[in-house]
């Protein structure tokens, strides 16, 4: 960097993108307080430590090789040719944007001072892994092992997820270009697929015991502590800005990039390269968390579980299109998602005897799939991303954002790389008999021996006279 | 194995090698293969330590209600 207004870009980016991470690490402090919340006293150390270790398993796979994928897999392989390679092959030769730089043992993962932005940027990325992970963590605890959990989340958080990115959010992603796919701050890229994986394993992990009668009735099992609950959702909310903010690029000239001769405009725009304002997207932020909240209250009769648990529905919902909607079109949209999501998610556990045990499937899974087939008819017919305009890029290969692309869109998100995915990685860990405890430790509590011990250690404590 | 020894050499140099960590250049792809190894391992330490936890609690069958009388006071 020599020259200083370069130099200024280049590190506010640096900046602003650290921030965000730091931001999103609230996401995860939230996660771990509402699930603590949400188990019962005797699961409660184990509930915390399995979603703990999450972080260090999805951050040590995403160095090894989710980063990878993200740049490696934008074309399919097979589906659409790459605007840089013309191939559909995997992108791994010397092109700049190529995955080859982002391979485990590539000198730019690392300090490298030519490069500024690859650590902070697959940080942001990182952080997103983990939401998806911890938003299967919520769904299934009380009831599975360490090891499976550990496995399912790396899937998730270092495989399944960035598959999807690549597809649904990389500028070279297929899905931009056949099927028009938008979705700004992922309420298909992350949720959606994270609901639709927690709904897979749900269907073979099993309810836990107690949760439905002999008849088939469910039964409710309360949060022990909804105060810690809503604090850990007050956390989520927090990161959401941070996550909010990590989706987008914080300073562009659009410019030279649309190939607008002479112009220069100078703006944020979203992951898409399209503009949009940070002022802009927090108006749609905190009015679809409203909308989320209203309907909340109202259709779970102020129960606080969720209606908080609504707010967070209600922003995922609206989040394809928050970089374009008007704030009350947003607050609309999360109000439509939440009655949508609360709804199916009582059907769906009286039908199926579904026991998602923090409602992540609806908040994240239905509420992300009805986010996304709004954002197709309420934003069809605008560019789905800034490299359908650009004379950069081959615009003829980019197609507008409209309803049967994003419906088709929220099924390869929740379906085709969430549900599926998660049923069938249950299933090989069922067949090897490690992915639920014994009947017998779910009864007496996993945290049954701490206890005792903890217990033996206090009465010797109080009897000691030295 | 020190890539930089001299700050003002190094930045002063016709094109600034940016790798600026310990063994640059030759020891990336022995660090990953160290790193995937710690981490293969680290699944199969504790997927055995929890197998024997969970089989060691199992074969006492306390019911449901049992751990309450293991609730501390501290």
């Amino acid at each position: 960097m020599t020259d200083q207004l370069g130099a200024l870009t280049t590190i506010f980016t640096e900046f602003y993108y650290w921030v965000t991470v730091v931001l999103m690490f609230l996401i995860h402090v939230g996660f771990c307080m509402y699930e603590v919340g949400a188990s019962r006293y005797k699961h409660h150390q184990h509930t915390l430590m399995k979603n703990t270790m999450l972080i260090p398993l999805v951050t040590v796979t995403w160095f090894f090789f989710g980063w990878w994928i993200y740049w490696a897999f934008p074309t399919g392989p097979g589906i659409a040719p790459s605007i840089m390679t013309e191939s559909t092959a995997l992108i791994t030769d010397d092109s700049t944007f190529s995955s080859k730089w982002y391979l485990a043992n590539s000198e730019f993962m690392a300090i490298n001072l030519g490069d500024h932005i690859s650590g902070v940027f697959w940080a942001a990325f990182l952080l997103f892994s983990w939401t998806a992970a911890s938003i299967v963590s919520g769904a299934i605890i009380e009831r599975i092992t360490t090891f499976a959990f550990g496995i399912l989340a790396i899937a998730i958080g270092s495989v399944f997820w960035t598959i999807d990115a690549a597809w649904g959010w990389h500028f070279d992603g297929w899905m931009l270009k056949i099927l028009g796919y938008h979705d700004a701050y992922a309420s298909g890229v992350i949720h959606a697929i994270a609901g639709g994986f927690a709904l897979g394993v749900l269907v073979v992990l099993g309810p836990r015991i107690g949760k439905f009668s002999s008849s088939g009735e469910p039964r409710n099992i309360g949060p022990r502590n909804p105060w810690l609950v809503t604090v850990g959702l007050f956390l989520i909310y927090t990161g959401f800005w941070g996550f909010y903010a990590a989706c987008n690029i914080p300073i562009f000239d659009l410019g030279p990039e649309y190939g607008m001769e002479g112009v220069t405009y100078w703006t944020a725009t979203n992951i898409y390269v399209t503009p949009t304002t940070l002022s802009g997207i927090t108006f749609n932020f905190l009015m679809s968390l409203s909308g989320g909240l209203l309907a909340g209250y109202v259709i779970a009769k102020g129960d606080p579980f969720w209606t908080y648990s609504s707010g967070l529905a209600g922003v995922i919902c609206a989040s394809a299109g928050n970089d374009l909607y008007h704030p009350i079109q947003a607050m609309i949209i999360g109000m439509i998602g939440v009655v949508i999501a609360y709804k199916l998610h009582y059907w769906v556990e009286r039908k199926f005897k579904i026991d998602d045990a923090v409602g992540a499937v609806a908040v994240h899974g239905y509420a992300g799939f009805v986010g996304l087939v709004i954002c197709g008819f309420v934003l069809n017919g605008y560019p789905s991303s800034g490299y359908s305009v650009g004379a950069m890029w081959d615009g003829s290969t980019y197609a507008s954002i409209n309803p049967l692309g994003q419906f088709l869109g929220a099924i390869i998100m929740f379906g085709v790389l969430g549900m599926l995915p998660g049923y069938i990685i249950a299933k090989v860990l069922s067949g090897m008999g490690k992915l639920r405890i014994p009947r017998e430790v779910e009864i007496a509590g996993l945290d049954y021996e701490m206890m005792e011990t903890a217990k033996e250690d206090e009465k010797a404590v109080s009897s000691a006279t030295r | 194995m020190a890539t930089v020894t001299n700050w003002i050499d190094h930045l002063s140099a016709e094109e600034v090698v940016g790798a600026v960590y310990p063994g640059a250049g030759s020891s990336e792809t022995l660090l990953v293969i160290l790193g995937i190894v710690i981490w293969i391992g680290w699944h199969v330490i504790t997927n055995n330590s929890e197998s024997n936890e969970l089989s060691r609690l199992a074969r006492k069958k306390h019911g449901a209600n049992d751990h309450k009388s293991n609730i501390t006071d501290w």
